[in-house]
């Protein structure tokens, strides 16, 4: 069927010659331009582990031998957990493909189709969703609760998802204290400190900053995060012709070198520390200087990505399913689709903002997770590939039916019908006379259908009580949604 | 669970060799033929129906319930006395002159037999002189015709005429379907009925007979 981490690599966007250009290329820069860290703790760190610190200018140059340490302590696969339900681990590595949400939007377009901030309440209600869409493999928190003290907000996000969906959890972190408190709750809920680095069914994302630059916040973030052994991605996102070069080879070098930072500063402060290669290219519109998220050369770079990831034997953190458009029309859906399918081909491992993601990342909406799900399921399906053994190839089957007959009652027909194809839920495939008497209905009108029914029928597996209830008594700013 | 209820199972799983063993197996027991055919066949092609439309059943598990109810059915049949078997109707199909497009009338054809009419299949690229023929000769209730092609529907105008010019128009309820087709289309050139698939034809079909189409 159509799981989430089944294997492909059929689409090669970059020869094994140009994989070795870019390599080459990453390591000059890391070694000659180097990277700058406002974290005086980390520069240490990286001084005592060998690299050429200059504390001025707070610069670190990394050599190959030490980039390439890194890569090789790095493990080769990540795991992250379901909660309580090993049905939705998601192994990451290889050439396995997942697809999943990603973050982090500040609107939503409601049901009455107006845009107005998220809430608390949208985290609980997405999660619930995505809990429910087969296609849909893991939870990138999606959006900022605007209704929640800014001191509180981390503790809500990862409260309101794990409440609401034992898939597994990513998330940004917002506050400096965010990644204990964060931590300290899901140890609760896993039943010890122990059991949720043994099983982390939650991962935090710290970004980098393009060009080359680590700040304070987030070097903390990423030192707190591999101590306490749970997974991190190192989110780069270099916006090629305005924080990385024009060229997409260009934005391909400082992406990669960006990305393998992440991993030789998580190796530094824990070797065996669990990383993704984590990376976001995108381009900027420049008549307008609009950020693009939606564009093909982000679908190519992210395929590109997962080539490179590929080549070092790492996880790739990658991104597809993304869109420019305001609302779940013709533009959302090829755009989706184009950055999509690509990355997926590649083999990307864990492709993020890969749902309910609309307006470069600012809107999410119920509809379009309901949409997006349909998407991943073409694509799941495209991963899959064509099967060829003696049964499907079927040459005894053309033989019975002979010329002229059909196969609509062979019995490998009504075998392999519900697998062979996949079948989109919120889609028109009825002949025209049966989409006028179903009332004309367009995907979006059928995905909100959709997303509705599953928001009323869809229970998801909670938090125990007892344990909810001890949670609240330490963060009390936890709101009921 | 009854014999009667064992067989409708079968034949709602469209398990052909066992459901034909077991209208042996009832008849051996005594059931009376009449019986079986309504309790048990029709009866399991109504579940089918049920679970198509639900969305549980695809068309090719129809079409093989369909077959094997057919096959049940010729077991009983010379068993029961003509004026005894109870036919739904009786229906002449056919695709249109120049027309060799056919898996679209088959369909109809087998989900019409599974739903307990007695079907005359008169193929494809059929001459309107021969559509005309066979009413006059079998005096169905309804005469179905296909078309897949823009070029092939005119022939459907030409049939419901030469029926008008035979004075056999008003015995006969005429319903077109077919890719070309649409609603419009079937109402301009005075047909009874349209169906957009196997479905929409056999209730049509239904009601027709029942006089509430």
């Amino acid at each position: 069927m159509l799981n989430g981490g089944l294997e492909t690599d059929v689409l090669k966007i970059l020869s094994d010659d140009d994989i070795k250009k870019i390599h080459n290329a990453s390591m000059r820069v890391l070694e000659e331009v180097g990277v700058h860290v406002d974290d005086e703790e980390v520069l240490s760190l990286c001084e005592q582990k060998g690299a050429r610190v200059d504390h001025e200018a707070q610069r670190v140059y990394f050599n190959e031998e030490i980039v390439m340490g890194a890569v090789k302590t790095a493990p080769s696969t990540v795991v992250l957990y379901g909660r309580d339900d090993d049905a939705k681990n998601i192994v990451l590595g290889g050439k396995k493909v997942y697809l999943g949400t990603g973050g982090t939007a500040l609107n939503i377009l409601d049901f009455d189709r107006k845009r107005r901030p998220t809430t608390a309440a949208d985290i609980a209600k997405t999660a619930q969703l995505v809990d429910a869409l087969e296609n849909v493999h893991f939870f990138v928190i999606p959006c900022h609760p605007s209704d929640v003290e800014s001191s509180d907000v981390d503790v809500n996000r990862f409260f309101h998802s794990i409440n609401n969906t034992t898939k597994p959890i990513m998330g940004g972190i917002f506050t400096e204290d965010g990644v204990d408190r964060v931590i300290e709750m899901a140890a609760e809920v896993a039943g010890g400190r122990d059991k949720l680095v043994a099983k982390p069914f939650i991962s935090f994302i710290s970004s980098i900053l393009s060009p080359l630059k680590v700040d304070s916040l987030r070097a903390k973030i990423l030192i707190k995060s591999a101590k306490a052994g749970i997974p991190l991605a190192t989110s780069v996102a270099p916006l090629a012709g305005a924080t990385s070069p024009i060229t997409l080879a260009g934005t391909l070098v400082q992406m990669n070198a960006e990305a393998l930072v992440g991993v030789v500063l998580t190796q530094f402060v824990k070797t065996g520390a669990p990383i993704l290669y984590s990376v976001v290219p995108t381009i900027m519109d420049m008549s307008t200087m609009s950020f693009l998220f939606g564009s093909v050369e982000s679908a190519m770079m992210n395929a590109a990505g997962a080539q490179l990831a590929q080549f070092y034997k790492l996880p790739i953190y990658a991104t597809g399913g993304i869109s420019d458009s305001k609302q779940p029309d013709q533009q959302a859906g090829y755009e989706k689709a184009i950055t999509a399918l690509m990355p997926a081909l590649a083999g990307a491992n864990f492709i993020h903002e890969a749902a309910g993601q609309l307006d470069s990342g600012m809107t999410i909406s119920y509809a379009q997770y309901v949409i997006d799900n349909d998407i991943n399921g073409y694509v799941m399906r495209a991963v899959r590939g064509i099967e060829i053994d003696e049964d499907t190839l079927a040459t005894e089957i053309i033989a019975n039916v002979g010329p002229g007959g059909n196969f609509l009652t062979q019995r490998q027909t009504v075998e392999k019908m519900r697998t062979e194809f996949y079948y989109p839920k919120a889609a028109t495939r009825t002949n025209y006379d049966g989409w006028v008497q179903s009332g004309k209905k367009d995907t979006w009108t059928l995905a909100e259908e959709r997303a509705k029914e599953i928001l009323k029928k869809h229970k998801p597996k909670r938090i125990n009580e007892e344990i909810v209830n001890k949670i609240k008594e330490k963060e009390p700013g936890i709101v009921n949604v | 669970m009854s014999l009667l209820d064992e067989l409708k199972e079968l034949v709602v799983k469209g398990d052909m060799v066992n459901a034909v063993e077991k209208t042996q197996k009832a008849l051996d027991e005594g059931l009376v033929p009449g019986k079986l055919i309504d309790e048990a066949l029709i009866a399991a092609m109504d579940v089918v129906g049920e679970k198509y439309k639900s969305g549980e059943l695809f068309v090719p598990e129809m079409l093989i319930a369909a077959k094997t109810m057919q096959a049940c059915m010729e077991k009983l049949e010379p068993l029961v006395a003509a004026d005894e078997l109870k036919s739904a109707g009786k229906v002449v199909i056919g695709t249109v002159k120049d027309d060799l497009h056919d898996i679209g009338k088959n369909l109809v054809a087998m989900m019409l037999r599974g739903a307990g009419f007695e079907v005359v299949d008169l193929g494809v690229d059929v001459a309107a002189e021969e559509f005309v023929a066979k009413v006059k000769e079998l005096k169905p209730n309804i005469l179905g015709m296909s078309a897949l092609l823009t070029t092939t529907v005119p022939q459907m105008e030409l049939v419901i005429k030469a029926l008008d010019d035979a004075g056999l128009r008003s015995q006969v309820q005429v319903i077109v379907g077919g890719a070309a087709v649409t609603p419009e289309f079937a109402k301009n050139i005075g047909a009874d009925g349209y169906a957009p698939d196997a479905t929409g034809a056999v209730n049509w079909a239904k009601n027709c007979m029942t006089g509430s189409k």
